[in-house]
């Protein structure tokens, strides 16, 4: 009897595990095979009419809950395209490379994608898994001038790989309260980072637990490493790391002589973030990306901070002018293995174009479609603090993390011996020279 | 039964023990008082223990901000399902492999072993482009519940507990005319007591806790575990660490209770002694 | 099914020398017990995990056609410094970890294995760390460890160390403190099998101890420890391959560094795959440490077999 029950009991088991297996297939929405030949039915080749748009498209993102800018965008687009359903597939920010680089290589059959990180661009584009948008855009006779030269990062050998949809650049965030208990003025919109250096040492004062810092350098590498590519002259490709020197030799005088800006290893050990060190009054001036100002803002509004603070100008090196900055922007690309690549293609040109970028900027973030108009409205997003328009005017962004071969293993390295150099566990020179070598190693 | 302990001797034990719980609970109370703070005094040092101001509106927010309780229910599925599963096909095979002679037994046996050892860095994508293209099953709870519920670290488990057993024991069940089903249904399954609860309790806090998993086959919002749910308060420019320590210290509680109930099988004196049979 | 129904319904009756059949039954009857499970293994862990492993004599960037390279990805990670190191410092941090980690479960397991009232609170508190959250848990210590006002610092200051070291902030002390933090965090889950493998001493050969005059001590080495050796193999086994396969708790404490001080194998891994996307060499680094953990295990499969002849 019981060995009866057993085996009827493994029986179901297994016949179990086969029906869960095979019920799997029908169940699901998916298509049944990525039909490339297969466009939406409702869709037709005739840009020219203003054609109803109709569809579903999946598309992957990061923060959807905590950032407005991508919610709002999809809004807008839904808003003017009713007939078209956004399925948004929202992956936790700290993962989403993994996730995205995973669901294109298994074969996901997600639509649009943002990349979050420079450094992934490449290596998904070298697998293919981008499609090529060049055929839309001289079809819809799209003019690339209008950002800049920022759709240009997103060619790769004549393949348009992605679109710029939103921009951040470095900034210099600054503490008013400290300047004026210092009775010093506000930051110019023109320093170099020797003056930098100077106007920190002015503004330190206090000890122990209400110390204000002149400066803060979050722990990231960009951090310092971005001043040193900040002229155009360098990329972080290099096989010689000499021009990282004088800015690393800054902030260790900083850090250990002056004791003007807070000691890596306390920032890094104790967990400190950039927006709490900086919300709660501690330092006076902090270069930091454009989008923390959307953060401030919303502290400020929620009640967790009383700063006043000012933006301005990124300092800059000696052998370039003002305007100068570091930055990175977010492309948005069209899985090259996606069946709806029209529809797509209408989702990707709406959220770069015109609408989408009034609605980042409602959000507080910077689009890549930047004009005048648009950085206006930017700044007069209620919060925002008087002469922000004048401090982000910006010449040239050069870019942290270039798209190329081999950028997110160079990126990796220099990081790890980034913090062998802030904590003071190996001499500078040493480290700078071992840099050239690995980088070396790493291009081949 | 042993001996009643004397008294001095229970004062010491006592004294021990809550000496190590000590070190052990740290990280609680850090995350009780992390979770009654705001974002920017939680990394403030020294630590206030006891926040001045506590901010109970952390623990109402975590349910308005994010679909919290539609994440618990998933969670409660997927792990529950799992649990079972693999209790009753791992002590099947676990008996398997430690009291039924076979050919080729300790060979199969070491292959289960082997697979524990290679990290899933190298097979995640292999699996997922399975899961994806041959089972089409991405993005259901199903693929979860499937890609828990054979693990080989179980069987290893219930196996070495299996090999406890005194084959008098299972001889004398033979010559009593039972069958290999019989035996392990009314001989094994009643020893393993503990060692099964040992399995439900690491089943059930691998399931309630992984992080990886959910977020590699998950798409949907509704589908979504508490996991995945604690990691939406995490993002790309600011980390609202007062509602992460206020989730986690909700998802806590399921793991704590299934762990208090399932610990009492061990229980000083009541092993059956296997030899009496 | 039913000629296994059948041969199982026979089984008590049949005769001792039945030879062929007898040998089929077994086989047959062992198999129903397993496949259930193995189907199961089979096709959603072993495939995937044997294709990834033959990963290794391939370039593959997870998506075009695979190219064969033979033993290129070898040489590569063989002459790759930071490989080198992640396999020296896996080693150190998996030495330890399992030394340390048996001997305190072991303990705490014999500690806790009495009928005391509260108990079960106290096993829950012990067992607490390995469910807590990684991030609580690399944020209580990375303020312990901290250098200049951790609580570990305080301490050994009021101790007498004038300049105690940095922690996660140094690249000669950071493994020895994520080492700390492993033991801490794992404890309470290997105390758990040994505690369960604690029930299954039968109570009368401890009692049949007693009355010989054994005390606990003797009780405990004559008695217990003998019968707890498939628990221990056990655990020494899981234990060797968990410290091997460490990463989420040391990423969350150090993410690998500074530098690469704490960097291990499987996060070496973890940068082949989704750093480099190079799977191959990915693969051929697990291979690796798929060798070390195979050396290991048939080491101490064999140690089983010698003790339980």
């Amino acid at each position: 009897m019981k060995k009866i029950l057993a085996l009827v009991l493994a029986g179901a088991l297994c016949l179990g595990l086969l029906a869960g297996c095979t019920s799997g297939k029908p169940t699901e929405t998916d298509p049944p095979a990525p039909a490339k030949t297969d466009p939406p039915t409702t869709q037709t080749d005739a840009p020219d009419e203003p054609q109803e748009l109709t569809g579903t498209l999946k598309v992957s993102m990061w923060d959807l809950t905590a950032d407005a800018i991508f919610s709002s965008v999809i809004k807008a687009f839904e808003d003017a395209n009713p007939g078209v359903t956004i399925e948004p597939i929202d992956i936790p920010s700290a993962d989403y490379g993994t996730k995205l680089s995973v669901m294109l290589n298994g074969g996901s059959d997600v639509d649009v994608f943002w990349v979050k990180d420079a450094d992934t661009i490449y290596p998904i584009a070298n697998r293919g898994q981008m499609a090529d948008m060049s055929s839309y855009i001289s079809r819809d006779g799209l003019d690339l001038g209008i950002y800049n030269g920022q759709a240009e990062d997103f060619n790769i050998d004549g393949k348009q790989i992605g679109m710029p949809f939103r921009t951040d650049y470095y900034v210099l965030f600054y503490n008013k309260d400290i300047f004026d208990a210092a009775g010093v003025d506000y930051p110019s919109n023109d320093m170099t980072w020797a003056e930098f250096e100077e106007l920190a040492k002015k503004v330190t004062m206090g000890e122990g637990v209400d110390k204000k810092y002149g400066a803060f350098f979050h722990t990231w590498q960009a951090c310092i490493q971005n001043w040193a590519v900040q002229d155009g002259q360098h990329t972080i490709m290099a096989t010689d790391y000499s021009f990282f020197k004088p800015y690393y030799e800054m902030v260790l005088r900083m850090q250990n002589d002056d004791k003007t800006c807070m000691d890596y290893g306390t920032v890094k050990t104790a967990n400190l973030h950039y927006s709490g060190v900086f919300s709660d009054g501690s330092v006076a001036l902090m270069p930091m990306g454009t989008w923390f100002a959307a953060t401030m803002i919303d502290k400020i509004n929620k009640g967790e901070s009383s700063v006043n603070w000012g933006i301005a100008t990124l300092p800059h090196p000696d052998n370039v002018e003002a305007g100068y900055t570091v930055g990175a922007t977010t492309p948005i690309c069209i899985n090259a293995a996606s069946p709806n690549q029209d529809l797509a293609w209408e989702f990707v040109k709406f959220v770069c174009g015109a609408e989408g970028a009034a609605a980042v900027a409602a959000q507080g973030g910077v689009p890549a479609l930047l004009d005048n108009d648009t950085l206006k409205a930017l700044t007069s997003v209620d919060g925002y603090p008087e002469g922000a328009l004048e401090a982000l005017q910006v010449k040239n962004i050069v870019r942290d993390r270039p798209v190329a071969d081999k950028v997110s293993e160079v990126n990796q390295m220099l990081g790890e011996q980034h913090s062998l150099i802030m904590l003071g566990e190996s001499d500078l020179d040493t480290v700078l020279a071992d840099m050239g070598e690995q980088s070396k190693s790493i291009q081949g | 039964m042993l001996n009643k302990i004397p008294t001095w001797r229970k004062v010491l034990l006592y004294a021990a023990l809550i000496l190590i719980c000590a070190v052990t609970l740290l990280p609680l109370v850090w995350m009780l008082s992390a979770s009654l703070k705001l974002d920017k005094d939680v990394f403030r040092i020294p630590i206030e223990w006891i926040p001045s101001d506590p901010a109970w509106s952390n623990y109402q927010r975590i349910w308005e901000q994010v679909p919290m309780l539609r994440f618990t229910f998933n969670t409660f599925k997927v792990t529950i399902i799992t649990t079972i599963i693999q209790v009753f096909t791992c002590s099947f095979a676990a008996y398997g492999f430690a009291k039924c002679q076979f050919k080729g037994r300790n060979l199969l046996f070491l292959l289960y072993v082997a697979t524990i050892a290679v990290p899933w860095q190298v097979y995640m994508l292999p699996q997922y482009t399975m899961m994806n293209n041959v089972f089409h099953m991405v993005d259901t709870h199903a693929v979860l519940i499937l890609l828990h519920s054979f693990d080989a670290f179980g069987v290893f488990l219930l196996r070495q507990f299996c090999m406890g057993i005194p084959n008098e024991l299972l001889e004398a069940a033979r010559i009593d005319g039972l069958s290999e089903y019989g035996i392990y249904r009314r001989i094994v399954l009643p020893q393993m007591g503990p060692s099964i609860a040992t399995l439900v309790i690491f089943t059930f806090v691998s399931n309630w806790n992984d992080f990886m998993g959910p977020m590699i086959y998950l798409n949907s919002t509704e589908l979504k575990t508490v996991q995945l749910g604690i990691r939406m308060f995490m993002g790309q420019y600011s980390t609202e660490y007062g509602l992460i320590m206020a989730a986690s210290v909700v998802s806590l509680i399921p793991v704590i209770i299934v762990f208090l109930i399932f610990q009492k099988q061990f229980v000083q004196g009541i092993a059956t002694s296997g030899l009496k049979g | 099914m039913a000629v296994k129904e059948t041969a199982g319904r026979k089984a008590p009756a049949a005769p001792k020398g039945g030879g062929m059949t007898l040998r089929r039954r077994r086989t047959l009857v062992g198999l129903s017990f397993i496949t259930p499970n193995f189907v199961g293994f089979f096709v959603l862990n072993l495939i995937p995990i044997l294709f990834a492993l033959l990963l290794c004599f391939n370039k593959w960037d997870g998506y075009n056609p695979m190219k064969f390279v033979g033993l290129d990805n070898f040489k590569y990670i063989f002459t790759h410094k930071v490989f080198q190191q992640a396999v020296i410092k896996t080693v150190i941090f998996t030495v330890f970890s399992v030394g340390i980690t048996m001997l305190l479960s072991l303990g705490l397991a014999v500690l806790i294995n009495q009928k005391l009232k509260g108990i079960g609170i106290f096993r829950t508190a012990i067992f607490f760390p390995y469910v807590a959250s990684v991030v609580a848990v690399a944020a209580v210590w990375q303020m312990l460890f901290q250098k200049d006002m951790g609580l570990i610092n305080e301490i050994l200051r009021a101790l007498g160390v004038a300049d105690p070291p940095g922690w996660f902030a140094s690249t000669k002390w950071a493994l020895p403190a994520v080492i700390v933090v492993n033991i801490w965090k794992n404890m309470g889950y290997y105390m758990i099998i040994y505690l369960a493998a604690l029930q299954d001493i039968p109570t009368s050969l401890v009692e049949a101890g007693m009355i010989d005059g054994a005390n606990a001590w003797q009780r405990f080495w004559r008695i217990k420890w003998p019968l707890l050796r498939n628990a221990t193999f056990f655990v020494a086994m899981m234990l060797t391959i968990n410290s091997f396969k460490s990463f989420d708790l040391i990423y969350a404490l150090t993410e690998g560094g500074p530098g690469t001080a704490t960097t291990l194998l499987s996060q070496y891994i973890y940068n082949q795959s989704f750093v480099s996307w190079d799977y191959g060499r990915a693969s051929a680094a697990a291979m690796v440490l798929f060798a070390i953990v195979a050396v290991i295990t048939l080491f101490q499969f064999r140690l089983e077999k010698k003790f339980s002849e």
